[in-house]
């Protein structure tokens, strides 16, 4: 056995060699200057990634937070004080909304426009909420209800849009 | 050819290449290039990824010659940076996408055929190109390089006993490849035990 392999040692390490490429080092060089910049680019990439995904993260459940709030506090308005038509149709809305499909990935401009909007509820519900202790209560409820239900209208006028490709 | 744990590197050289010396580094490339490209060539077949391999080891030198402790020359240290590069690339999805290729008749890195060829290193050579990948590079390593079996093992994640079985049927193949006449001639055993 080790006469074999002896002999095949002998065979192969007689072969003839190769030479290195010429221009070698400098090759190497550059190879290196290439890894060093890879490296560079890679750490701001990184960092950026994370950042951006720390954002997208922290706007969702900013927005999430913010839609919880404003369903509580829609939950608490006091809806004897406005009209049965405008609390229907506000209801109709709410209802319309809940069965349009929420998208996780919307277009910037559509993103934008529906955070102003459940921005502009969430001020609405807020008022809604103390209105009882304002001397004309009945009457500024109403106008805050019609005024929720054109917002709310908008709102499922956009995410409609958006759920069917058009915004 | 000149293996590469051969070659005799001056103790000042080292010591340079060690503190980071460009200079001494370079001088270390110009005494090893050869002998390691060549040691490339042969564990992985074509040219322009045996260079590439051969410019990663030495950036892998410049980066991490601080890590370097003498414990074995420095050339054995360079090449056993380049035989894990060399089997990573052996073990790499690309590696294995470009097999079919090699196999092509017609490809580029074609060796010359049997009847053409003028010596028996000729022969050898082809042979040994015809070899799968990890069976050649066993085959180099243990024959050539020097390495043990356990070495092999360890450089290719499997055991010992992988590396000779697949030296034993790497040299049959061989054998077969050179014909009948050439292990006649020479009275070796048809596999080694």
């Amino acid at each position: 056995m080790h006469a074999d392999l002896n002999e095949w040692s002998g065979r192969l390490s007689a072969l003839a060699g190769f030479d290195a490429p010429a221009g070698g080092w400098v090759a190497v060089q550059a190879a290196r200057r290439q890894r060093e910049s890879r490296a560079s680019r890679a750490l701001p990439i990184a960092v950026a990634a994370a950042v951006a995904a720390l954002a997208a993260g922290l706007g969702w459940w900013l927005q999430d937070t913010q839609r919880e709030l404003a369903l509580a506090a829609t939950q608490e308005i006091p809806v004897a004080l406005a009209s049965a038509a405008v609390r229907d149709e506000n209801a109709r809305l709410e209802e319309l909304l809940a069965t349009l499909p929420e998208r996780q990935v919307m277009r910037g401009r559509t993103a934008f426009t529906v955070a102003e909007l459940e921005d502009r509820l969430a001020l609405l519900d807020d008022r809604l909420s103390r209105v009882t202790l304002e001397p004309n209560a009945p009457e500024r409820a109403e106008r805050l209800w019609r005024q929720r239900v054109d917002v709310m209208n908008s709102l499922v006028h956009v995410r409609y849009a958006d759920a069917i490709g058009t915004y | 050819m000149t293996r590469i744990c051969e070659i005799a590197i001056p103790p000042e050289t080292v010591a340079a290449a060690q503190a980071g010396d460009q200079a001494a580094i370079e001088a270390v490339y110009h005494a090893t290039a050869s002998p390691l490209y060549t040691l490339l060539r042969r564990l992985v077949r074509r040219p322009a990824i045996a260079e590439e391999l051969l410019q990663e080891t030495f950036v892998d030198v410049l980066e991490h010659i601080g890590a370097y402790e003498g414990r074995c020359p420095l050339p054995a240290w360079i090449r056993a940076l380049a035989v894990n590069r060399a089997l990573m690339y052996l073990r790499s999805p690309w590696h294995r996408s470009l097999e079919w290729l090699d196999k092509d008749p017609g490809g580029a890195d074609r060796l010359p055929a049997p009847e053409r060829e003028a010596s028996y290193e000729a022969g050898l050579e082809r042979a040994l190109m015809t070899l799968p990948a990890i069976a050649r590079a066993v085959v180099w390593l243990h024959d050539v390089e020097g390495y043990t079996h356990a070495e092999i093992g360890l450089a290719l994640g499997r055991t010992p006993s992988f590396s000779k079985s697949q030296l034993a049927r790497a040299h049959a193949r061989l054998r077969t490849e050179l014909g009948d006449a050439a292990a006649a001639t020479e009275g070796l055993p048809c596999t080694p035990t």
